[in-house]
């Protein structure tokens, strides 16, 4: 909304330049995103024959499939926590912790391939260096300490999330470096100018300005971990049961091939970050309001 | 808002444009098959069949690893006889892949659409129900034996493996021999499966060998189950997917086809020096299907490489990726096999290859099973 | 953010603090003494962050490295990488697809995701949820969909030739570069005041392309740098929708190279790995040395 009493040279009309604007999203998104994937809620609510069935809905509904929800939805919000925390302090560190300006570039640059290293690669390279035989776990082995003895493995859930925070981390850094970057300095020093700890600092300005970026970002780690597949597919042999291993269960394997279930249980992972979406939304209206 | 009110109309118009879209480009034309029929072994329609294949100038294959059944040679030897130029789409791909691809790519002439498939067996029937391959009798059809193929002609056996377990013996001195073997204390930590068994075939292969060993058969395929709970149990068995990259250290015990063990033991030239070995009992042959497909672009160069994969040079290119060619008993007789490539291969007598029956009902069990039983246990 | 710059400051300081707490602006010697030494241990903090980000990211990847090294002879397993002709093609492919899709990606994604922020807020929900999209539709479902809607029959036959194919490569990887890069626009427009400086501009004069390029677009460098690193990565690994179109991109050659050669494929990893790393530090060197952004101060 307009600043009351703001002149401006030219009035904008409601139908006028402003959708135009918007016309080469909603255009590209429908083209190449909405309907070619259009048939996927249609081929939900088919048989393999083509009759129309809520079956494939009602199938989600088995015991089985909602704990491989549940993995997923817990592996997602683990991820996106933990990556969203250390991500940012990560990214602050470099930014406005007073490290070398080299750094900075250095790790955004670092990032943006470590953000993309996942799948087979990375479940490899972690199992070189964590598995049962991994480089590390020897070196601790020859200093006394054996992790797998004590009942650690790389191959469980939380090994899982280990090897997810590889490409979450650098997510988080790339997407709150801006947001860190419009935290002025002279914020900092005026409230330190007035007394303020760091703490009050933190508590008072600095997380509530950046609340709603945070919140952001850490949607897109949520989605990011939610849509993996290859690496826990690797790491785990299917054994840790996720919604994207499921539905390639489904539609690409050697052994099962009922698409139309597929189908259903990627609607259903839309439906559910339909639902994060709404949530997070929210939230995020919430703390954009003392901003305004 | 003014806002609110002015989305209405685009919201409305959207959705109709969506439907009118997917009616036009999803209009699936149900294709007549294109193929002819028999294909009579008579010199000139054969080369008939070359110059209309040396026409379309071009094959799309999917799903077909070098190194699997040595479909390297096969791909180079196959362009170096007749000039035709392959497009290779997906090495990795699944059985599942490759139907989606033929659907996906109905009515399209580019290289994204592939001529012919090579699936798991069970997939041959599936593709045939949707409509989705052609079929096609190559001049060696009745080598074929008739367990193995499709009696209209819409899909054949091409070749089989047994199941065998690959080792390290750099890391495992004591190799096991059969599959009580691999519940020794000796082996904890090292045996891993080929993928998931819900998903792989060489996995569920060697969950269903493992059961027909220990008090299981064709048709009981539970056992299996039970006897991968309790190697799991155990801790013999390690979650990940075993690999070649796994070998080398990590799970030094791989359940694999014989060929794809051999091929890798080849490939790493004994860094690490590897072992092959199959199983004394619960010996277990599975077999994979070729089809070609119903909206090949290139229909002639497809029935060309069929012809090609069933002759003589094309058999023995599988048997030198130490695959058991489909018409290996015929060339036998008649003295055309590969005796170097022939003495390579493992030992398999007794080997039991199910039929697909069998193999729907264990895949039932096996995959309901699986979650539950086995998987569970895994934090 | 709509009061303008240094309003927040103030208000911002004021909240911080209230009226009444104890807040007298302190000179005294020891007080600025504490205050060094606290920033010095908030420095160490940092480092210490900074490391244990570091050792986690390199570990992993030389433990990598080490399994490479296990070929016979050492090394080779990076010369036979290195000397394989395919690598440099399918690799500048990926390059040439991924700058396209950057460009592509920020002409789209900017112009929206300004025009959601200025005008219409209560469209972002839908807005979001649309880029969040392809992380929850299975690559192997969009690469199936869009052959099937641009097949031979169908209005824009895509996909019957090599060219059609590039193209609905590079628009595919455009919609899977939207999360990222209106992630990352998003959050950049958060911290500049878009209202101030679209009115500033108006009344000045400018239209909205000139706006948007020359006004807003050199505000957000760390924002579309972000996203085109994303974005890069993204092309160049990328490997079910490659290969499904039959593009001769460089995941796809990765996977060829595949299981059978484990040493290689760790090497490959690295070099792929290394070289990725390169491409972003030239982007961020020729992002540096770009026209310098136009510093708009209001308030």
């Amino acid at each position: 909304m307009k600043a009351p009493g703001a002149q401006v040279a030219r009035p904008v009309r409601r139908f006028g330049v402003g959708w135009l604007g918007m016309v080469p999203f909603l255009a590209f998104a429908f083209l190449f995103l909405v309907a070619p994937t259009f048939y996927l809620v249609v081929g939900s609510l088919q048989t393999a024959t083509g009759a129309f069935t809520f079956q494939n809905f009602a199938d989600l509904f088995t015991p089985q499939i909602i704990t491989t929800y549940a993995n997923s939805l817990e592996i997602s919000i683990v991820t996106a926590l933990i990556g969203g925390v250390f991500g940012f302090l990560l990214a602050y560190a470099v930014i406005l912790g007073g490290l070398p300006g080299i750094l900075r570039s250095a790790l955004m640059t670092f990032s943006g391939v470590a953000s993309n290293f996942a799948g087979v690669p990375l479940a490899l390279a972690f199992v070189y260096t964590v598995g049962r035989t991994g480089l590390f776990i020897v070196f601790l082995k020859g200093i006394g300490i054996d992790l797998y003895s004590n009942g650690f493995t790389i191959y469980s859930k939380i090994g899982l999330e280990i090897v997810y925070l590889y490409f979450q981390f650098p997510l988080m850094v790339l997407i709150i470096a801006p947001a860190i970057d419009g935290l002025k300095k002279d914020w900092r020093e005026a409230a330190e100018n007035m007394g303020a700890s760091s703490f009050q600092y933190w508590r008072r300005v600095a997380l509530p300005i950046l609340m709603p970026s945070l919140l952001g970002s850490m949607i897109l780690l949520f989605a990011n971990s939610f849509g993996a597949q290859a690496t826990a597919y690797q790491l785990t042999g299917g054994f840790i049961n996720i919604v994207t291993i499921a539905i390639s269960r489904q539609m690409r394997g050697d052994v099962l091939f009922n698409p139309n279930q597929g189908y259903a249980l990627a609607m259903g992972m839309v439906i559910i970050m339909a639902i994060s979406i709404a949530g997070y939304s929210l939230l995020q209206r919430r703390s954009e309001r003392w901003l305004k | 808002m003014r806002t609110e009110r002015s989305i209405f109309p685009l919201v409305g118009l959207g959705a109709a444009a969506i439907l009118i879209f997917a009616a036009c480009s999803s209009s699936a034309t149900t294709a007549p098959g294109g193929s002819s029929g028999a294909g009579a072994s008579g010199g000139s329609s054969m080369d008939a069949l070359i110059a209309a294949a040396k026409a379309e100038g071009n094959l799309t294959t999917i799903a077909l690893p070098h190194n699997w059944c040595d479909y390297g040679d096969m791909l180079t030897g196959f362009t170096a006889k007749y000039g035709i130029k392959i497009n290779e789409l997906n090495p990795d791909g699944g059985s599942g892949d490759e139907i989606t691809a033929i659907e996906a790519n109905k009515g399209s002439t580019g290289p994204a659409a592939p001529d012919v498939i090579d699936v798991g067996l069970a997939f041959g029937p599936q593709a045939k129900a949707k409509g989705d391959i052609a079929p096609y009798k190559v001049s060696t059809w009745a080598d074929i034996p008739d367990t193995a193929k499709d009696a209209d002609g819409y899909w054949y056996g091409d070749y089989y493996g047994v199941m065998a377990f690959e080792v390290n013996t750099a890391v495992v001195k004591d190799v096991p021999k059969d599959w009580s073997d691999l519940q020794k204390a000796e082996y904890k930590g090292e045996i891993a499966l080929a993928g998931d068994p819900t998903v792989s075939n060489q996995a569920i292969s060697a969950v269903w060998a493992a059961g027909i060993a220990t008090g299981g058969s064709l048709d009981n395929a539970q056992p299996g189950l039970d006897f991968f709970k309790q190697l799991n149990t155990a801790g013999n068995l390690v979650p990940v997917i075993g690999k070649t990259a796994t070998m080398v250290s990590e799970t030094p015990i791989r359940l694999a086809w014989t060929y794809n063990a051999l091929s890798d033991k080849d490939s790493l030239a004994g860094n690490p020096a590897i072992t092959v070995t199959v199983p004394t009992s619960g010996r277990f042959g599975g077999m994979y299907v070729q089809a070609i497909s119903a909206f090949a672009p290139h229909p002639n160069a497809a029935k060309l490489w069929m012809e090609y994969l069933y002759s003589d040079a094309g058999q023995n290119t599988w048997l030198k990726g130490y695959c058991n060619p489909i018409r290996y008993d015929a060339m036998v007789k008649a003295g055309t096999v590969d005796s170097a490539a022939q003495a390579k291969l493992p030992d398999t007598t007794g080997t039991v290859l199910p039929t697909l029956d069998q193999i729907t009902k264990a895949t039932d069990v096996i995959t309901k099973g699986w979650p539950t039983e086995v998987g569970a246990s895994i934090k | 953010m709509s009061m303008g710059g240094n309003s927040i400051t103030g208000y911002a300081a004021e909240r911080a603090l209230g009226p009444n707490e104890p807040g007298a602006p302190a000179s005294s010697p020891s007080r600025a003494a504490g205050r060094s030494r606290r920033r010095y241990l908030t420095r160490i903090a940092w480092w210490v962050v900074f490391l244990v980000g570091f050792l986690y990211f390199f570990v992993p990847l030389y433990g990598t490295l080490d399994f490479a090294l296990k070929s016979k002879p050492f090394g080779s397993a990076f010369t036979a990488i290195l000397s394989d002709s395919q690598f440099v093609s399918t690799l500048t492919y990926s390059f040439i697809a991924g700058v396209l899709t950057v460009v592509v990606s920020i002409l789209i994604i900017v112009p929206t995701a300004f025009w959601v922020r200025l005008k219409y807020p209560s469209l972002r929900p839908l807005i979001e949820f649309i880029t969040l999209l392809p992380f929850v539709i299975p690559p192997v479902v969009l690469v199936y969909g869009l052959l099937n809607t641009y097949n031979g029959k169908s209005l824009i036959p895509l996909g019957n030739s090599d060219t059609g194919l590039n193209i609905l490569l590079v628009a595919a990887y455009v919609v899977l570069s939207f999360p990222y890069m209106y992630r990352a626009v998003d959050t950049g427009l958060r911290a500049i005041d878009i209202q101030s400086l679209t009115e500033a501009s108006q009344s000045l004069g400018a239209g909205w392309i000139r706006i948007l390029w020359q006004v807003i677009l050199p505000n957000l460098r760390t924002s579309l740098l972000s996203g085109a690193f994303l974005s890069l990565a993204i092309v160049i690994g990328e490997f079910t929708i490659a290969t499904f179109m039959s593009r001769p991109s460089f995941a796809p050659y990765l996977g060829l190279v595949g299981d059978s050669k484990p040493y290689e494929q760790a090497a490959l990893a690295l070099v792929s790995f290394g070289i990725t790393w390169l491409a972003m530090i030239l982007i961020a060197v020729i992002g540096r040395n770009s026209r310098s952004k136009i510093k708009v101060t209001v308030g």
